[in-house]
């Protein structure tokens, strides 16, 4: 057991999978250990190929894939120490929530009882402890998605593998999906969370893997990729009624270098500094006493930091 | 250990209690899938009225008693002189002829002059047959109706109540035998008067004393007739279970029938063209029975006549009840149940999953994808195996109180009941691991291939039954489930084969000459244990390949 | 910065498949629609402008039509047209190869005789037994053909549109659900027409101008011939009621397919099994292939193999469609237009 904690929870090496003439994940390697890694990338970047790869569903056409150590697709042992929420949406509608879990449970080779109290233990952790005896075709997405959560957590495992856990979320869903996510590492386990979208990856860990078209894009703490976005020229768009009015405060300031008019009623501040930019930016606006409506960062989502990054 | 221990699981369970638990998650969590599917409940829902349809129809049949049946057809009447045909036959007489009857004048022959013989002339008193030539009478009997049967035409009888035609009338030439138109001559009349008292015979019957001569190159036969007397007519009742089978019991080739009616025996009148010893076994009017070596009855030759309508409330009742629960257990449940249950159950055990994409929260535990399909299987035989069970105890506790025989239940019908259910089982099993495997394997349209199977397995099912020695129907699974159920048959009622066979000897009509056959596939030993085995060896390797196949597959699959 | 591009797209060159089967022609010449195209900086925002729709319907069986056309010519392309799966296109034609077999014996008996005492003639020639039996034979047209042509045709018609909610193509338009059930039924009648009927109607003919057979022929056969050709008419409306209303009561293709099966195999074997042990055909009523075998027996003027009265096979199968069709009406107008 204790040479097994020496190798990492998921080994990931130089695989490549592609369907036909499709390429879905394009000669990746990594290695992830503890903590909470978000695994970002536009929608068919390879991240739910990934996931399969690594819950044995389908097979690397080239390379290698260990969890523990051990291959998934030959053996399914490391699943005793893994929980994986799919993307799937479908769930065994006429179940309840405490029988969902509890029946999966007794895979891990539970006797009933224990499952039905591990199944209890899990469904208080993400929330649904008061309605774990309805039946899933009556629960909200956001339900939905927490007992797929709890399903993968009732055996207690030591890696996490979540696939969009935040698809189609309320806020409130989100929220508090997200902090279950967020004690999961704090427990000290391995998770991975996929998405799409950056500011949800953001708001529960700092370690990210950023795939895109299959191939490994960025690698490391989402605040060392972002201060390299940083460096670059960003955007702020400000709506306003007085642009010009603004755009004159605004120009003198050092980490601005131009301003745009792109519309009637707004304001586009290019900046080499984004954060330097924001940490302005309120002084500004309240010395300038314009009315401020509104203020976007166009360039602050997934889309524009993978076109720095390839454009990088 | 540790960090087994620190994850709540108890350090003492081995792996196999742990299969256990994971074998009994997954079939619990497949019947309660199968359970929340109303098609489920239709389709045996359907099955439970197939069953009760046909124990109304049995009950309804056995409450009716067996009503006798007249197996040989000697009941009826059909030239309606109020003789029966049984009647008819004692006495030597002809059913199709009214004419024709116990105790109606008969004819014996007397003599006759053929085309050469000399002299061609006779005196006597005789009924004249087909008399061609010249006829001098001293005395004619015109009082007489025709005794004759039908196939002596009304023209060769002369009715002497008409007007005779003189000869001279009638333009005949003096050599009128050389002549192809008397009959026109005659106006259709197969004789006329000459003026000098003498009759020219065309061919003509008719009773009267004088001398005839006959026609050079002409036949005629002379005879006499008995006299009618009165034979009182039987009842056509009588002739309803009339002649019941005779046998001693014992198992060794013999000669066993006897002719209680007297059809066969006919004291007061023998047939010199029917020697009544259809089975050449030397012994007139009896039933052979031959046995093999080892007291297997081979075969039942009985004389024609002999033993022929047996006591059909005696005789059917028994085999009539062996025909249903045959019959049931091969086309309801076999080949019905057995084909129906799984393709509506088994086909979307895996697939379906997929297909919903529900597979993920099942494969992402530490199970492997063989163990899988196996327990999945499991769970649906849950279901079908008890149902199966219930469904023939119910219809063989119900059978066996109500069906004929003197005890109080009928006993040896469980060990049948219990083939069939073993039968059906088996065929659940095989064609739930097919059907299952062909959705792993084709998912989108299996089910195509599925239904062209059970077409298959269908149209094999009735060839067995009908056609038990043909070899392609051995390529299909109901060939080797109904064999089973053939050989449980021969082990339980040991005495099947006597019945079939006296059923097929004395024309009893019970089907089950049609349901049962003697097991097939016995190495040549015509041991129905051997059969048994064979059978169910062969329906289990071929569901545990395709389980095999079936798991094969899966494990290689991708699963998107 | 406002880059405002207005543009008029012509739709008369490329009407839509729908357009063209719900709109007339009259007043549709000068169909246009104008889309807005403001171009930003940032990005671009469609502006959109919808069209009311203010011509006219086409006439309703222009519409209808299109319904009928979109299933039945998906068995010779899916472009535009329901998809069968190639391998339900090849077990269809290989069904009507198989129906239309006995032509191919009688071109044979008519280039090489019809061998010793006509057997060819006797075994596949045009009489009273062989029209019934290019029908209703049980073996293999009823055991084998119909039922599964029925099954593969019938098999996705409603339940498909049940379980994926594409109800929805037709009812957000103006189509009654009359309308939708009408057709659906006439295009499953028709594929099944189109093999049994038709496969029926070239053996006759082909018969007579194989075997040169004149007036007098035709004449005799062909009362036997219109009473064969309303029971294939009454065999495909069974069997398109049954299989119409199995399927639309389920959501799964397999189901119906199963379900019509069993239920033509199953009566049949259970009235078969009754009428061995207990002597009494009266089950066969509870049996579709039987009612109309019997029901063919007596319209060609054969011999009876049923010893019920044929007024009860007769109102049977009437029942049987009735119920059928009153089960269709009923789920379709209970249909909901969402994915169930």
């Amino acid at each position: 057991m204790s040479d097994e904690n020496k190798v990492p929870s998921v080994l990931v090496e130089n695989v490549s999978k592609w369907y036909g003439q499709v390429i879905g994940i394009n000669d990746v390697s990594l290695a992830i250990e503890g903590g909470v890694t978000g695994i970002l990338g536009p929608n068919g970047a390879g991240k739910s190929t990934l996931f399969k790869l690594l819950m044995g569903r389908i097979k690397p056409s080239q390379g290698s894939v260990k969890l523990f150590g051990i291959d998934p697709w030959q053996d399914t042992s490391p699943y005793r120490r893994i929980g994986y929420v799919s993307e799937s949406e479908r769930l065994y509608d006429w179940m309840t929530g405490q029988d969902f879990v509890s029946t999966l449970a007794r895979l891990h080779g539970m006797t009933r009882n224990e499952a039905e109290s591990r199944a209890e233990h899990v469904l208080e952790f993400v929330g649904l402890y008061d309605v774990r005896h309805k039946e899933i075709g009556k629960y909200s997405k956001g339900m939905r998605q927490r007992v797929k959560i709890a399903h993968a957590l009732v055996h207690d495992p030591d890696l996490i593998i979540l696939d969009e856990p935040l698809h189609g979320c309320d806020p409130i869903a989100r929220t508090s999906i997200m902090n279950v996510i967020k004690e999961l590492g704090n427990q000290g386990k391995t998770v991975l969370v996929s998405s799409h979208i950056l500011e949800e990856i953001e708001r529960i860990t700092e370690q990210i893997v950023i795939l895109h078209n299959g191939r490994l894009l960025a690698l490391g703490n989402i605040y060392a990729i972002r201060d390299l976005l940083d460096k670059h020229p960003h955007r702020i768009m400000i709506t306003t009624e007085e642009p010009r009015k603004l755009a004159n405060a605004f120009i003198s300031e050092d980490p601005v270098y131009g301003v745009r008019f792109p519309e009637e009623g707004k304001l586009e501040i290019q900046t080499n500094d984004l954060s330097a930019a924001h940490s302005v930016l309120p002084r500004v606006i309240v010395e300038s006493k314009v009315k401020v409506s509104r203020i976007d960062n166009p360039d602050d989502n997934l889309d524009s930091l993978l076109e720095y990054l390839i454009g990088g | 250990m540790e960090e087994l221990d620190k994850q709540g699981r108890n350090l003492s369970t081995t792996v196999w209690t742990q299969l256990d638990r994971k074998a009994g998650a997954i079939s619990e969590l497949t019947i309660r899938q199968l359970r929340n599917r109303i098609s489920t409940w239709v389709v045996l829902g359907v099955g439970v009225l197939l069953i009760s349809l046909l124990l109304i129809f049995y009950i309804d049949s056995i409450r009716e008693e067996f009503e006798p049946y007249d197996n040989d057809g000697d009941s009826e009447d059909w030239d309606n002189d109020g003789y029966p045909l049984g009647q008819e036959r004692i006495y030597g007489t002809s059913d199709y002829d009214e004419a024709d009857f116990p105790g109606s004048r008969e004819y014996f022959y007397q003599g006759d002059i053929d085309y050469n013989d000399q002299p061609r002339n006779h005196y006597g008193n005789h009924t004249w047959l087909s008399a061609w030539g010249y006829f001098t009478p001293t005395w004619i009997d015109t009082d007489s109706s025709n005794p004759f049967s039908w196939y002596s035409s009304e023209y060769d009888w002369i009715d002497w109540n008409l007007e005779p035609i003189i000869c001279e009338d009638t333009g005949l030439s003096d050599d009128p035998f050389e002549e192809y138109d008397w009959w026109e001559s005659l106006g259709e009349k197969n004789y006329c008067l000459y003026e000098n008292g003498t009759y020219i015979m065309f061919g003509a019957i008719f009773i009267g004393e004088g001398d005839f001569f006959v026609e050079p190159g002409f036949v005629t036969e002379w005879g006499y007739l008995t006299e009618e007397f009165f034979v009182e007519k039987h009842p056509k009742s009588m002739y309803i279970d009339e002649d019941d089978i005779n046998w001693d019991g014992t198992k060794i080739s013999s000669s066993q029938g006897f002719d209680d009616d007297g059809d066969c025996l006919r004291e007061d009148y023998i047939d010199e063209s029917n020697p009544n010893d259809d089975n050449r076994n030397g012994i007139y009017c009896d039933v052979q029975w031959t046995y093999d070596l080892n007291g297997n009855l081979v075969s039942i030759q009985a004389d024609y006549n002999v033993d022929e309508d047996p006591d059909d409330s005696k005789h059917i009742g028994e085999s009539s009840h062996r025909t249903f629960v045959i019959g049931t257990g091969k086309i309801a449940f076999v080949m019905i149940l057995g084909l129906f249950l799984p393709l509506f159950l088994a086909l979307g055990l895996v697939r379906d999953e997929s297909e919903n994409g529900t597979l993920h929260y099942l494969l992402s535990k530490p199970i492997h994808r063989g163990e899988f399909i196996l327990y999945r299987l499991l769970g649906y035989l849950a279901i079908v195996v008890s149902y199966t069970v219930i469904l023939t105890f119910l219809i063989a506790f119900i059978t066996s109180i109500i069906g004929p025989g003197d005890s109080l239940i009928r006993l040896s019908d469980y060990p049948v009941w219990l083939g069939i259910s073993l039968s059906t089982i088996l065929v659940l099993t095989a064609y739930g691991s097919v059907f299952n495997t062909v959705g792993l394997v084709l998912p989108k349209y299996g089910v195509y291939l599925c239904i062209l199977f059970g077409i298959w397995e269908f149209l094999m099912g009735l060839f067995t039954i009908t056609i038990p020695n043909s070899s392609i129907t051995m390529l299909s699974i109901s060939h080797w489930a109904i064999q089973i159920i053939d050989a449980t048959v021969m082990i339980a009622w040991s005495d099947t084969a006597l019945i079939q066979q006296q059923a097929d000897a004395f024309g009893l009509e019970t089907g089950i000459s049609f349901f049962w056959h003697p097991p097939v596939h016995t190495l040549g030993t015509g041991n129905p244990f051997i059969a048994l085995i064979i059978s169910v060896v062969f329906i289990l390797i071929f569901s545990v390949g395709m389980i095999l196949i079936g798991q094969l597959i899966f494990r290689r699959k991708e699963i998107m | 910065m406002n880059i405002i591009s207005e543009k008029i797209i012509d739709l008369d060159g490329g009407k839509t498949r729908m357009e063209a089967a719900y709109g007339s022609d009259d007043g549709d010449e000068d169909l246009f629609a104008i889309t807005a195209k403001r171009e930003a900086s940032i990005g671009t925002i469609f502006e959109q402008n919808y069209r009311p729709w203010d011509g006219d319907f086409g006439p309703r069986w222009i519409r209808n039509y299109a319904i009928f056309r979109h299933h039945v010519f998906g068995l010779f392309t899916s472009k535009g047209h329901r998809n069968y799966n190639p391998f339900i296109r090849l077990t269809i034609l290989v069904i009507f190869i198989g129906a239309i077999s006995p032509i191919a014996m009688l071109f044979f008996s008519s280039l090489f005789g019809s061998g010793p005492d006509g057997f060819i003639d006797k075994m596949w020639g045009i009489n009273r037994s062989n029209l019934w039996g290019q029908v209703l034979g049980y073996f293999p047209r009823n055991l084998c053909y119909w039922p599964l042509l029925t099954a593969l045709v019938v098999g996705g018609m409603i339940s498909d549109d049940r379980r994926n909610g594409t109800s929805a193509i037709y009812f957000s338009r103006p189509v009654t659900r009359t309308d939708y059930t009408m057709m659906k039924y006439l295009s499953v009648a028709v594929v099944l027409g189109f093999v049994i009927i038709f496969s029926y109607m070239s053996y006759y003919t082909l018969a007579i101008v194989f075997k040169g057979e004149g007036w007098g022929f035709l004449i005799d056969t062909l009362p036997m011939f219109l009473a064969g050709l309303l029971c294939s008419i009454a065999l495909v409306i069974t069997y398109t009621s049954i299989g119409l209303a199995l399927s639309s009561i389920s959501q799964s293709r397999f189901f119906s397919a199963i379900a019509f099966l069993s239920i033509i195999y199953g009566t049949k074997l259970v009235a078969l099994l009754i009428d061995l042990q207990f002597d009494t055909s009266i089950l066969y009523i509870l049996s579709p292939y039987d009612c109309l075998a019997h029901f063919g027996q007596w319209m060609l003027g054969l011999e009876l193999n049923y010893s019920h009265s044929l007024s009860l096979s007769i109102v049977s199968l009437i029942l049987m469609n009735l119920v059928s069709i009153f089960i269709l009406i009923s789920r379709v107008s209970s249909l909901e237009v969402t994915r169930e």
